[in-house]
């Protein structure tokens, strides 16, 4: 018999799930809607699908977040890794004031570093643009790649790599053959994090995008003035289908690593 | 091992791809200043979203050959922000009314040169001296619109003032714009004052008046109205006209859009040329082509929107939007209708009164 509390537990979990899920159902069924307006059902019809498919706007805004958002969430990763091998070299009080430095941009509201930015870009006399752009998704998702990295490379057993050393690799080859292969999935997941987060950015964005680079939030959320159509719901249930897709492929992966019997441990 | 090899693939691949766009991006900015200074088959335009619809981009592109980009803002107040970098690189904007003021005060945009521009005498009698720009100096009136009031007739039988919106019948079941200028139109004309008022004693009767009100609001909402109106949630709400608005009123017999007696405002969407635009020549090649007549209708047609080209009534396809007052206000009802200007000094008394209505 189970207690009470388990039970209580049990539905809670179901409720949360629900209510995370049931906006994605809804955004799904009203993308078939045959009515200029969300809100009201008027029969089923794919009819957004075509008028989505001849949007130049809406989809060059897409090209522009998916731009944007490989670029910085690569950058980042990029730099995320980087301080990770750097601050390990670096004594106990210069770590501190490093990663405080670091960490800065996730305190400080956004909306402030972003008009700051723009002054700095004014400044500059730098057009606005794809550039400036990265730059400022690079401010925002930067401290986030820094902390998935630092912390799988602070648990790293340093014996590796000596190891690795002892058995004569230099620097270059342990980094590639022993720290880049120990650090892959956490690279991976800081990589897509970093990815979500510009993708979803609206507050940066504002202040650092120039001529031709209005991104995907940015056009939607300059849209609501005027009234949504089931067009959005169309866009969004596209965007649904593909991360579906990327987890499903990574989930095919693991359970063919569970299949063949692997471990998951590299090497 | 197929394993590690597909994600160290997935990995390089993605460092190549960014390199390769940095690369781009610096190619493509290179690219804009070369073309834009040997003389302008170019044109970067900022405007509200919809309001400059596609098949006026795609017909001006055809006749001229120049290559236009249209980014879109949420607020005047993004788009003020971008020019006052200085280096937005946009050729046209396309601000409201009251901010046209504020662009003019912060010199980012530059004055229009008339010599360059036909088809003016257009516009609608309204627009050709506004208040906010005395003699176009500045700006080409483009699209207008007004605020005033939607109601469901399921709920109110009837509505012609703003009273209805302070009527402790309806609670709970009004909303007000969530935007302070707005709502200030609707605080001023129900105590009997103008909407234009810089008065420190009538904007804080203003204010009295909406912090009683707030008592009886459902809520403050600039997004969702239009639903809230249809689905019967809401009996009636302050409201812009305009593309949502105009949407409803068409799809649902019992939402209707007034003009309140009192007044209401009328607000305009001009384009204006930023200081340091590039692309000049092509912007007024723009203007022009929105003022004549058959082009300015595609902004009723394909965008929802009234224009202030009066000329362009008689092109409109969709008859139905003339008499749409979500759409075309009557003429009757804004003749007594101001333009809502920058309130300048006496900001502070609304902004004051403001943070006071929302945090009572």
């Amino acid at each position: 018999m189970r207690s009470l509390a388990d039970r209580a537990t049990g539905w809670l979990a179901r409720g949360v799930i629900v209510f995370l899920y049931v906006p994605i159902v809804v955004v799904v069924v009203l993308s078939f809607n045959d009515s200029d307006v969300t809100y009201k059902w008027a029969g089923f019809s794919t009819r957004w699908y075509g008028v989505l498919a001849g949007d130049t706007d809406l989809l060059s805004s897409l090209r522009v977040s998916a731009e944007v958002g490989v670029a910085s969430a690569t950058l980042a990763t990029a730099g995320g890794l980087l301080a990770a091998m750097g601050m390990a070299r670096l004594g106990r009080r210069f770590r501190a004031v490093f990663s405080g430095g670091l960490f800065l941009p996730l305190v400080i509201p956004e909306i402030v570093l972003g008009v700051a930015l723009l002054s700095v870009f004014g400044t500059l006399r730098a057009d606005l643009g794809l550039t400036t752009l990265v730059l400022g998704h690079l401010v925002v998702t930067l401290p986030y790649a820094a902390l998935i990295v630092l912390g799988a490379h602070g648990a790293l057993d340093p014996a590796l790599d000596e190891a690795a050393a002892d058995l004569g690799c230099n620097a270059w080859q342990r980094f590639r053959r022993v720290t880049l292969p120990l650090l892959r999935q956490p690279l991976v997941a800081a990589w897509l994090l970093c990815f979500t987060i510009s993708f979803g950015n609206i507050v940066m964005s504002t202040f650092t995008s120039g001529v031709g680079t209005t991104t995907l939030p940015l056009r939607v959320y300059s849209l609501l003035k005027g009234g949504l159509t089931p067009e959005i719901n169309a866009l969004g249930t596209l965007l649904v289908l593909f991360t579906f897709l990327i987890i499903l492929g990574a989930g095919l992966r693991q359970m063919r690593r569970v299949l063949v019997g692997g471990d998951g441990t590299p090497g | 091992m197929p394993r590690r090899a597909v994600s160290r693939t997935l990995l390089a691949t993605s460092f190549v791809a960014s390199s390769a766009l940095l690369a781009s991006a610096c190619g493509g900015s290179g690219a804009t200043a070369t073309s834009s200074s040997g003389g302008g088959k170019n044109l970067n335009i900022y405007a509200w979203a919809g309001e400059v619809p596609d098949s006026v981009v795609k017909g001006f592109e055809k006749e001229t050959g120049i290559k236009v980009t249209v980014d879109t803002f949420d607020s005047n107040e993004t788009m003020t922000a971008k020019l006052s970098s200085g280096s937005s690189g946009y050729d046209l904007v396309e601000p409201s009314q009251y901010t046209v003021q504020q662009l003019i005060g912060q010199q980012l945009v530059q004055p229009l040169d008339h010599a360059k521009i036909k088809g003016l005498d257009n516009l609608a009698a309204k627009f050709r001296d506004p208040s906010y720009d005395k003699g176009l100096k500045y700006t080409v009136p483009w699209i207008w619109g007004t605020t005033g009031f939607a109601y469901n007739d399921k709920c109110v039988k009837s509505a012609t003032s703003w009273k209805t919106l302070f009527d402790s019948k309806y609670k709970g079941k009004l909303y007000m714009l969530d935007n302070m200028l707005a709502a200030y139109i609707a605080g001023l004309q129900v105590t009997g004052h103008r909407a234009t008022s810089t008065d420190k004693d009538q904007i804080s009767e203003a204010t009295s008046v909406l912090q009683k009100q707030k008592n009886i609001l459902a809520g403050y909402n600039s997004t969702n109205y239009p639903q809230l109106l249809a689905s019967g949630r809401a009996c009636a709400a302050e409201a812009w006209s305009g593309t949502a608005m105009a949407k409803v009123v068409q799809s649902d017999s019992h939402v209707h859009y007034v003009i309140p007696e009192e007044g209401g405002s009328v607000w305009t969407d001009g384009l204006a040329v930023p200081k340091g635009a590039k692309n000049t020549t092509s912007a007024y090649k723009f203007i022009n082509y929105l003022l004549r007549p058959e082009v300015a209708a595609k902004a009723t047609d394909d965008g929802s929107s009234a224009s202030a080209n009066q000329a362009a009534r008689s092109y409109v396809k969709g008859k139905a939007a003339l008499n749409n007052p979500a759409v075309y206000a009557p003429d009757s009802a804004i003749a007594k209708a101001d333009f809502l200007l920058d309130p300048g000094t006496a900001m502070q008394y609304f902004q004051q009164g403001w943070t006071k209505v929302k945090a009572s």
